[in-house]
């Protein structure tokens, strides 16, 4: 399809607030974002309008009982059934930080056999609280998350993290199991790094919040729902990143770029 | 029949509990001997239901629901009858 | 027999007698009211009302109480002053006003006149900014209190019709590792509120989705009993969206939360001083704060505004209702009537009175046209928040009050607004201080090292990260620069999406200084905001004023502040900076005694282009390091002196005149691209300064000190940590290096050195006097209050 028809759908809940600059990443792409209250989406029913799913940061609700939750329960009551289409109709939906806690409560992520009845992954306390740093990344998916094939794997990529529950963990009864299926299906995407490429192996502050296996970022095992807790929407721009006053050239784009004009490219192309 | 619960939501041992650890620091802080604190959620419910094991079964699927993750919570309630 | 009379209406409602009352049975009505009126106001009160020839209800007093007071009114600075070189006629008109009213910038849009300070970004868009106090409910419970002042100066920026975009916090607590047994009954450790402040920020600012990006963290002694929480919030408005036309008939709407017996008085709490007890008799003054539901509102005005269907609003803070819907019918020349009943509680019994001067947080007042009611209430709807039309605004000049039919209060305006100035004398005299005297010491590399990790000076880092300073993605120069999270001078928003304007946002703040002399506190103070703001590449700065100070009632408290006052007028006159809007907290005062004077200043510049924005990391091998300004033997008040336990008594002076050239000059290089990286001099002087820019680089430097501008010849321990005005480092490429130095001609400015090799070099001619590793130097900064590494 034309790349100015696919429209996104940022749904907000109370207290989402990465929406400003999620929408500007968008919109510099060229692409239609609209941002509407889910309860606007819950009245009319109109998700499978869309062609993209893009699930905001924030404290919706204000994080209350655990983050997320009550607006994944919202979201699965209201509308449970739609968003099942949406996600088997290959359609991305792609949830970051509060998104993404909300995809993991939901049970889209890892739904290792589609979408789970009780949560098989967490989002727990961080181990130094609440932590705005920027973090590096490297992208460890083979080829499943096919929404995110434009983004480079060689390369250590630069997103701000800011969170205090982003701390990635299975259950510990099925720990091994769980790391074993995640490899197995392709479904991890981004590990926390240090400067030289090597993993974080869960010191902080490369690892910012003790994430098992220096988890960032999962999908699903079709690779179309896609969360993570770092903000590529907050590294899009060139003058966003740390040290941009540091070049003679500042370049007019941050490494957040690859990340949506990846998702971009692959509607364009394959609907 | 109105019954009230009262469900206390805590983090399964060998989690890091951050908001303890605060915690505790906070009252050291207040010039406590306090050596260890373990933070959990509590929540007063009140419900109507047909019997005891209706108003169970219905408190224990909020907390398989909504209050708890089981990945990393462990939750118990208590039920009384009442006003 | 008592004056005060239950009515014999079905709620609980009081009338006053106040027929021919005397002055202890005036004093016996406000102490079983809770009144925190003085003698003076109760008298003005009573000969009103036996002109009127009639009785006074506990809602009116309650609200001569609430509007009048300290932190509603600002008596203090709008009183009449004697002091021994004359009178001053309001220190507000006087001093801080008056530099606006002189220097008349048209790109002022709205000044000390509405909720926040508002100036020009470009043609269409204007930028408000305001800064609150929050000390008093800070002390008593401090993450309430730290998350409710910042819910409050975001209300201030909704209440001009903006769209909050950045928050700022300075924060002062005693010595975290102050002895448990010196302190106080009643008073909490400053570890304790040092921690429950800093949450209470973070929750509030990161939950509502609003980065914090500039701040300041500073400990001494005079805090202990006195914590000081400033709370700031910048907003960008449409300036056709900017609509304050409310007329007679149009409604008052009431929105946000809902209205309880929490806050019942906070004002006339922030208006005294702390005693033992204000602990348990002050927390029902402390608010829970609902950052969500201001999330909420916060979207909520922005459509209202998009869509042009209010005519007026202002936020309900201090006096809660009464102050609100006064103020705002005040401003129009209009009255106005308001049903109180209709006020949506959370408590299920409350007295009018109670109603009407209720401080429940996250509430806005709206003035709404009757045919715009019902798109307003549906927008509020949409975003889940509560809404209610409760009266409406009427001709005349007097406010109506009623519950369920009843009417509660009726206040002429005119009286309100007018309460008796208060007329003070000051004295103060210069302490007594001597300069210490020591020798100089054997390495100046560990005093240094030393230096570094001195609280007010070490990395605040572990402050910082608890806050957002990314959300919105519009934070060009962050609070923490580069990777290894250097102190940047302050930070640098984009706050459109077409245009490459920019606002800086930095402070000054010298509270040592002002134990010396409270003249060059603040002339400091606003130096340091400004220079901050030029090193970044800021100009056409307009500034902020906060002052937290002891009990006004004493003569040397009064005397210092009429003397910082009148240095914030000389200073910002000639610097062409005017005060758009300002805050004051008086009655600061613990049981462990007053509070150090402490006036933080905050400025606001623009940048045409924020990709011409400069941080203060060194960037290049090979390119050249330059002092700007002159370095003088002043280190009274400053942190090297206090590492050896001094005071001192040269405080930091300022010839404005010179210092402000030498800015523009800087501005204009800035321009030229002459300048790879700047930092300001402040704490710590020319030593802690480079040792950061160095470190923040990751690049070596090697400095000679004899190059050094200097007036006399300071030791080399007083040189290197002197904390003298107007100065400024910069780095300058070879290729730059003459065009620079021709551009500065005229004023006092050296080069000092070369940014090169892997470690920190100072020496004076050839000897070497300080010779560091930047792990080492780095090291000493973070580790004291926890860094990242």
């Amino acid at each position: 399809m034309r790349r100015s028809d696919i429209r996104v759908l940022l749904m907000r809940a109370p207290g989402t607030n990465c929406d400003a600059e999620t929408v500007r990443a968008f919109q510099d792409l060229g692409v239609q974002p609209r941002l509407l209250h889910s309860q606007r989406v819950f009245r009319e029913r109109n998700l499978l309008d869309y062609d993209i799913l893009f699930l905001p940061g924030g404290f919706s609700y204000g994080d209350y009982v655990r983050s997320g939750a009550i607006w994944a329960k919202e979201c699965e009551y209201r509308i449970g059934s739609e968003m099942e289409e949406f996600v088997e109709s290959g359609r991305p939906v792609i949830g970051v930080c509060n998104g993404f806690q909300v995809l993991v409560e939901t049970g889209f992520l890892p739904g290792f056999e589609g979408r789970a009845k009780v949560p098989q992954a967490a989002l727990g306390n961080s181990t130094h609280g609440y932590q705005c740093r920027w973090i590096r990344l490297k992208k460890v998916n083979k080829g499943a998350c096919a929404i995110l094939s434009g983004v480079p794997e060689d390369e250590i990529l630069r997103y701000p993290v800011a969170h205090g529950e982003g701390r990635f963990i299975l259950p510990p009864d099925r720990r091994d199991e769980y790391l074993r299926r995640l490899y197995e299906n392709d479904q991890l995407l981004f590990r926390y790094a240090r400067e030289d490429g090597s993993f974080a192996e869960g010191n902080w502050p490369e690892n910012p919040n003790g994430a098992f296996h220096d988890i960032a970022g999962i999908c699903n095992p079709e690779g179309n729902v896609v969360g993570l807790m770092p903000h590529p929407e907050r590294a899009y721009f060139g003058y966003l990143m740390p040290q941009w006053s540091r070049e003679e050239q500042p370049s007019e784009y941050g490494d957040g770029r690859y990340f949506f004009e990846s998702v971009v490219r692959y509607v364009e192309r394959k609907f | 029949m109105i019954f009230n619960a009262t469900v206390f939501v805590r983090l399964k041992s060998g989690y890091s509990d951050p908001e303890g650890e605060t915690t505790a620091k906070a009252l050291q802080g207040l010039g406590y001997n306090v050596t260890d604190v373990r933070s959990s959620k509590a929540y007063e419910i009140t419900l109507e239901a047909k019997s005891r094991e209706e108003a169970e079964e219905a408190v224990d699927e909020m907390c398989r629901r909504l209050l708890t993750n089981p990945t990393k919570d462990d939750y118990r309630f208590e039920l009384r009858e009442g006003q | 027999m008592s004056r005060i009379t239950k009515s014999h209406l079905p709620f609980d409602h009081h009338t006053i007698d106040l027929l021919n009352a005397t002055d202890d049975e005036l004093v016996e009505i406000a102490n079983s009211l809770g009144l925190g009126l003085n003698l003076q106001e109760l008298r003005a009160v009573r000969d009103r009302y036996m002109l009127m020839e009639r009785r006074a209800t506990d809602v009116e007093l309650q609200t001569y109480d609430q509007t009048w007071s300290e932190h509603c009114f600002h008596k203090t600075f709008k009183g009449v002053i004697e002091t021994p070189d004359g009178v001053v006629d309001g220190m507000l008109k006087s001093y801080l006003g008056r530099v606006v009213s002189e220097l008349d910038p048209p790109w002022c849009f709205s000044v000390f006149e509405d909720n926040a300070g508002i100036v020009d970004l470009d043609d269409e868009h204007a930028v408000a900014i305001k800064v609150e106090t929050h000390n008093h409910p800070s002390a008593i419970e401090p993450f309430g209190g730290a998350a409710t002042g910042l819910g409050g100066v975001i209300r201030d920026i909704l209440g001009v019709w903006a769209d909050p975009i950045a928050c700022t916090d300075v924060l002062c607590f005693g010595p975290l590792d102050y002895p448990y047994e010196k302190l106080p009954e009643g008073v909490k450790h400053p570890s304790y509120i040092f921690s429950g402040v800093v949450d209470g920020i973070g929750s509030y600012g990161n939950s509502i989705g609003i980065p914090t990006v500039n701040g300041a963290v500073y400990f001494d002694e005079d805090y202990t009993g006195n914590v000081v929480v400033y709370a700031g919030c910048i907003g960008l408005l449409r300036k056709d969206r900017y609509i304050r036309n409310v007329k007679a008939g149009d409604l008052v709407v009431l929105t946000g939360g809902r209205t309880g017996l929490d806050g019942i008085h906070g004002v006339t709490f922030a208006s005294a001083e702390l005693t033992e007890e204000s602990e348990e008799v002050s927390r029902p003054a402390v608010q829970i704060a609902n950052p969500i539901e201001e999330e909420k509102i916060k979207r909520a005005i922005k459509q209202i505004s998009e869509e042009r269907l209010g005519s007026g609003i202002t936020d309900l803070g201090g006096g809660g209702l009464s102050c609100a819907v006064c103020e705002l019918a005040d401003r129009y020349g209009l009255g106005a009537e308001v049903k109180l009943e209709r006020v949506p509680l959370k408590a299920v019994e409350m007295a009018p009175w109670e109603i009407w001067i209720s401080e429940s947080q996250e509430r806005m007042c709206l003035a709404v046209p009757a045919e715009n009611l019902d798109r307003v209430l549906q927008i509020f709807e949409d975003e889940q928040v509560e809404a209610n039309e409760i009266g409406r605004f009427t001709g005349g000049n007097s406010v109506k009050v009623e519950f369920m039919g009843e009417r509660v209060a009726e206040l002429d305006l005119e009286f309100l607004f007018n309460p008796p100035r208060i007329q003070r004398s000051i004295s103060w005299k210069p302490p007594v201080l001597e300069e210490p005297s020591f020798p100089i010491p054997d390495d100046l590399g560990e005093t240094l090292k030393r230096l570094l990790a001195a609280p007010n000076i070490a990395s605040k880092e572990v402050v910082v990260r608890r806050y957002d300073h990314e959300v919105k993605g519009g934070t060009i120069v962050k609070p923490l620069q580069g990777w290894n999270a250097g102190p940047s001078d302050g930070a640098v928003l984009k706050p459109l999406d077409h245009s490459w304007r920019g606002v800086t946002v930095a402070c000054g703040m010298n509270p040592r200084y002002g134990k010396i002399h409270p003249y060059w506190m603040a002339a400091s103070a606003l130096d340091e905001a400004i220079r901050n703001s030029v090193a970044l590449g800021g100009r056409r700065i307009a500034i902020l004023d906060n002052f937290t100070w002891g009990n006004p009632e004493y003569e040397d408290r009064l005397g210092g502040l009429v003397l910082a006052s009148k240095a914030c007028y000389d200073i910002a006159r000639v610097y062409g900076t005017p005060f758009i809007s300002g805050k004051d907290s008086l009655y600061n005062e613990s049981p462990v005694g007053p509070v150090a004077p402490t006036l933080l200043i905050t400025a606001l510049g623009i940048v045409p282009d924020v990709r011409k924005t400069v941080t203060m990391d060194l960037k290049e091998k090979g390119s050249s390091l330059y002092i700007v300004g002159e370095t003088k033997r002043e280190l009274g008040g400053s942190e090297y002196y206090r590492l050896g336990g001094y005071l001192g008594a040269s405080v930091p002076r300022l010839e404005p005149e010179k210092t402000i050239e030498a800015y523009r000059r800087l501005t204009k290089a800035m321009d030229e691209g002459f300048i790879r990286a700047c930092h300001d001099l402040s704490e710590g002087g020319l030593g802690v300064a480079a040792a950061e820019m160095a470190f923040t680089g990751g690049l070596g430097l090697e400095l000679d000190i004899s190059y050094l501008p200097t007036e006399g010849r300071p030791r080399d321990d007083l040189a290197l940590f002197s904390e003298s005005n107007g100065r400024l480092l910069v780095e300058v490429t070879d290729r730059k290096a003459s065009a620079f130095e021709k551009n500065m001609e005229g004023t006092v400015f050296a080069k000092m050195g070369e940014i090169l090799g892997d470690r920190f070099i100072v020496s004076r001619g050839g000897e070497v006097l300080i010779d560091e590793s930047l792990t080492a130097l780095i090291a000493a900064w973070k580790t004291p209050l926890g860094g990242s590494r």
